[in-house]
């Protein structure tokens, strides 16, 4: 009975997928301490693999195609550190000295709104409790954030010089590499194997290029935006806030959190700069659904919003930023595993099935 | 003896090896009409060869395909519904249909004898397509006279069957 039960295509389906997702699981596991480089490197692979390729058409070897890629990384790290750090660590010690108006604001304003709320409506609203509350909050997510900031300044140092070292080899021996393993199966399963793999591959490569390109595009227009409203730190925000885009649905909401504190911060209250400030992530997000998504991710991604929004809850959940940003590639890559899978052990099965029927 | 000793080697000829020997197979094939020995050569790099027992399956009608198939050495048998379709040997090619379309294989394909097989997968055909488009192109254009060449074929033994 149980035999029969896992015997059909469904079943084996699920046992194979699973035994899949235990074996990648341990590999996750052993790997943890190197899991972010390994991430960033392959992220970096899909986009500057073209530009090897580039590279090699114009004669040069692997390994020079490689070496000069690396070069082009390494000259545009150095750029971007040496000409936005300075300008970065400004407006970051700028927001920090003006977080301090931001909360006292904030707590006056909620002082104002009781009033106003008691002197028409006649009921009594514990303001200070709420902002008390609020700012407890805050301060936890302060602390939190402070602390993994120290973590990430820390790792940082690991990641400039591992992340380098494993993009090179990548770009270098990553197809020989896996050619040679995809030669190793058997072969009733080689071809099934190369065509997951190469939709795999080809989804996750424009996804990761289209997802580049968006942030870039989006940190241009919100710095511009924030800019042109005059909100302090501009370029700062912006470029957080292209970073959050990384994260479908979830991340532009994010996004508009700091610009919005920021501009209530103004003393006095200037609320259309708040107004301003959301406008702004509003018509970002506008260009980006109507523009930048159509044409640069398009159909990179085939899952529905809610597999996406609880998706990006569930790893957040687990694995912080990171958790959050990987998990759309990690859920349609399992996806187009299971159904390529799922295919194969089908089409197999009714073969099986047909050739039985033929010899009785 | 002097085949076996180094010292007895002729030094200026050519060793042909395997990447050369299968270039010089495709080359030989319509596929590759028009399209030079240099870029042949750098996608034989990519191919995958295999090797296929006696009687063992490549693939199945109804697994669904992803290359075209170049024989090194051996033979391949491909029937139909139990109907013997071709015998191919040494430099035939089969299932070229899977280059173009992501459908299931039509015939079943069996090594009749010991084999080595050159695997040309669609994801190769396509990564040197947007890298070479011209020679792509070239590549297309062939695959469709051959195509087209089968469809014709098939068509007169239908009708010489009707009549």
């Amino acid at each position: 009975m149980l035999l029969n039960a896992l015997n059909t295509p469904l079943s084996r389906t699920l046992l194979i997928f699973s035994l899949m997702c235990l074996v990648i699981a341990l590999l996750a596991i052993l790997l943890a301490p190197l899991l972010i480089p390994i991430i960033i490197s392959f992220a970096l692979y899909a986009v500057l693999e073209p530009i090897a390729e580039i590279f090699e058409r114009h004669g040069l070897s692997r390994n020079a195609a490689s070496l000069s890629v690396l070069l082009i990384l390494v000259t545009l790290a150095a750029l971007s550190v040496s000409l936005l750090l300075p300008h970065l660590s400004s407006q970051l010690s700028s927001l920090q000295s003006q977080l301090p108006i931001v909360w006292q604001s904030i707590t006056e304003m909620g002082n104002d709104i009781s009033l106003q709320i008691v002197s028409s409506l006649g009921i009594a609203i514990d303001s200070n409790g709420i902002t008390q509350h609020f700012f407890e909050q805050a301060n936890t997510w302060g602390k939190s954030a402070l602390i993994e900031a120290s973590n990430i300044l820390i790792n940082v140092s690991i990641l400039l010089v591992l992340v380098p070292i494993f993009t090179f080899f990548l770009v270098r021996d990553y197809r020989a590499f896996r050619n040679h393993l995809l030669d190793m199966l058997p072969n009733s399963v080689f071809e099934q194997t190369w065509l997951i793999y190469h939709r795999v591959a080809h989804q996750l490569q424009e996804y990761i290029r289209g997802i580049m390109i968006q942030s870039i595009i989006m940190s241009i227009i919100t710095t511009i935006g924030f800019y042109a409203i005059g909100l302090d730190s501009p370029f700062l925000l912006g470029l957080i806030a292209g970073m959050l885009n990384l994260i479908p649905y979830v991340g532009p909401l994010m996004a508009m959190v700091l610009p919005v504190l920021l501009a209530l911060g103004h003393v006095p209250i200037e609320l259309w700069l708040v107004g301003s400030a959301i406008m702004v992530i509003l018509i970002a997000q506008i260009i980006d659904n109507v523009f930048v998504i159509p044409s640069v991710i398009a159909n990179a991604v085939n899952l529905h919003p809610l597999v996406v929004i609880t998706g990006i809850l569930i790893f957040g959940n687990l694995f912080g930023f990171i958790g959050m940003v990987v998990a759309i590639p990690v859920i349609s890559t399992a996806n187009i595993i299971y159904n390529g899978l799922h295919q194969s052990i089908k089409t197999r099965h009714s073969l099986k099935k047909h050739n039985l029927a033929e010899s009785v | 003896m002097s085949s076996q000793h180094p010292l007895w080697h002729n030094l200026f000829r050519r060793k042909v090896d395997r990447i050369s020997e299968v270039t010089e197979m495709w080359m030989e094939t319509p596929l590759f009409e028009k399209i030079s020995k240099r870029e042949c050569r750098e996608l034989v790099k990519t191919m995958h060869p295999r090797q296929y027992k006696k009687g063992e399956m490549v693939f199945n009608s109804g697994d669904i395909g992803a290359s075209i198939v170049l024989i090194r050495n051996g033979a391949i048998e491909i029937k139909a519904a139990e109907k013997l379709l071709a015998e191919l040997f040494a430099g035939d090619f089969f299932g070229e249909v899977a280059l173009i379309i992501d459908e299931p294989r039509t015939a079943d394909a069996m090594a009749t004898e010991d084999s080595e097989l050159i695997f040309f997968l669609r994801s190769d055909l396509e990564e040197w397509v947007k890298r070479s488009p011209k020679s792509g192109a070239q590549f297309m254009l062939n695959i469709a006279t051959v195509l087209a060449a089968r469809l014709r074929h098939t068509n007169i033994l239908l009708s010489l069957q009707s009549n």
